[in-house]
């Protein structure tokens, strides 16, 4: 699933921010990439969904090799990845509809398919009765809710989430980590969490990668 | 309300630009009939002392018609105040009279070049090209011709960098929707859909406004122009090519300018 081979991170190649990593992401894990604030978490999540160009090394992303610069092929893996962000990254004049079915248009479903499957997943994260509402209308907390379906709209192979609860309350924060945890056993779905706080009490069984001072290790 | 001041400011100098496109493409209309119309009128006459050998061209200009007066017609008009034993001497002696008719008018420039090239053949005695009442208005809507395009090109060139400039502003406000879009798989082109959109509308808008204008202009021509001007003018002005020039160069610019720009962002 994800491969990384002596992977160097930095930005403007200044910096070495992550050096030399190996690791290996199965399909099916659960992982959580924790570190203090700066230690490259968000930047390792970056590299994962190619935002981040790698210095050196390898990384191959559902076979994808993200060490060669390629827009098509990069296009072509987000295609099948979800993405969570802390601060969302909603489409603010999109609907909230609109902006779940944004991985579906990208796929060119056809709009029965998308309204269906939009349904469904505002079910899902418990915001039917929000229907038609703009995501300035929402509660930060409702605000993730719609970026997580949108995440698993198109039935992604991997969930990328960066520090998903990091501006949310405790119920709210319950909430985002149920739905990540149904969509790793129910669905099947990789998920990759960026975060600085490990719920104590998911009950789920998880692999964590610690990072300090540049150095990615699994934790036991 | 921003919207529709961003949708001004590009459709604006598209506006302008296809007028002036316009206003070029009539003028040239205008030029190009009445270039016809006087090459058609026009025939420089030579006297030669044996029958013309028919040319193709001369000065690079290529021949319409080479047409031979009746020397019977020049006889008959004069024969009643001559003798007959003059009569039969001038049936003897007259030369070859010849009109050639172009098919363009020519500057003065290639006047010179046609009479050197015709004074070099050997049995002509003399040419006349009858030139200089043509030629000035000739060379004034040549001039005015020239004017209107250099007038364009430079429209042409400022509208560019006003629409480049609007493209950027609007690739600048949707800089949010893109990256998110494109973090989901969507190309640039997918994620600028709303920005192409705006584009088009822009063009239809434009092109409507500017061949409603023209059509305006033409079918009230008199309105607009000096009387003298008219005598020169076609009677008829058919534009429906002018109009489909108008129309594609409408979305030709706009989209080049876009495309250019959408190069431009993706490299970065």
């Amino acid at each position: 699933m994800i491969l990384a081979n002596n992977i160097t991170l930095s930005y403007d190649n200044k910096k070495n921010i992550i050096e030399n990593a190996n690791f290996n992401i199965k399909a099916k894990d659960f992982i959580f990439i924790s570190g203090s604030s700066g230690s490259g978490k968000s930047t390792l999540l970056k590299a994962f969904y190619g935002e981040l160009y790698i210095k050196s090394g390898h990384l191959l992303v559902n076979k994808t090799d993200l060490s060669k610069k390629n827009y098509n092929k990069l296009l072509t893996l987000r295609k099948d990845l979800g993405i969570v962000f802390q601060d969302y990254k909603l489409i603010k004049d999109y609907t909230i509809e609109d902006n779940i079915m944004l991985p579906l248009k990208v796929h060119n479903y056809d709009d029965t398919v998308c309204k269906t499957q939009v349904k469904k997943l505002l079910k899902h994260v418990k915001l039917s009765h929000k229907v038609g509402a703009y995501p300035e209308e929402l509660s930060g907390g409702e605000q993730q809710r719609v970026a997580v379906a949108r995440a698993l709209a198109h039935n992604p192979s991997v969930i990328f989430a960066d520090e998903p609860t990091g501006n949310l309350d405790d119920y709210s924060s319950d909430v985002i980590w149920k739905l990540l945890k149904n969509a790793n056993e129910i669905l099947g779905i990789t998920v990759v969490v960026v975060t600085h706080r490990i719920p104590q009490d998911l009950g789920i069984k998880y692999r964590r990668f610690n990072i300090d001072e540049g150095v990615v290790y699994e934790a036991s | 309300m921003k919207l529709l001041k961003s949708f001004i400011s590009f459709t604006f100098p598209l506006i302008i630009m296809l007028f002036i496109f316009s206003i070029y493409l009539l003028v040239d209309k205008v030029v190009n009939s009445y270039k016809h119309s006087i090459a058609n009128d026009y025939a420089i006459v030579v006297i030669t002392n044996t029958p013309f050998i028919t040319i193709d061209e001369i000065a690079d200009m290529p021949i319409k018609d080479i047409e031979q007066l009746s020397r019977t017609k020049i006889i008959e008009g004069i024969k009643d105040n001559l003798s007959h034993s003059s009569l039969e001497l001038l049936n003897k002696k007259l030369p070859y009279f010849y009109k050639i008719h172009l098919e363009e008018f020519p500057t003065t420039l290639k006047l010179e070049q046609i009479r050197k090239e015709l004074k070099q053949m050997t049995n002509i005695k003399r040419i006349e090209t009858f030139s200089s009442d043509h030629n000035q208005i000739y060379s004034l809507l040549i001039l005015i011709q020239d004017i209107v395009f250099i007038l364009f090109m430079v429209v042409l060139a400022l509208s560019l960098l006003l629409l480049s400039k609007q493209i950027k502003i609007w690739f600048f406000e949707h800089n949010e929707r893109i990256s998110i879009i494109q973090l989901h798989g969507g190309s640039l082109l997918y994620s600028s859909k709303p920005i192409l959109k705006t584009i088009l509308l822009s063009a239809v808008v434009s092109s409507a406004i500017v061949i409603s204008l023209l059509i305006i202009v033409v079918n009230n021509i008199s309105l607009f122009v000096q009387p003298e001007i008219l005598t020169i003018m076609p009677k008829v002005i058919h534009l429906e090519f002018e109009i489909f020039q108008i129309f594609v160069l409408s979305f030709v610019i706009p989209l080049i300018t876009f495309f250019g720009l959408l190069i431009q962002y993706k490299s970065k």
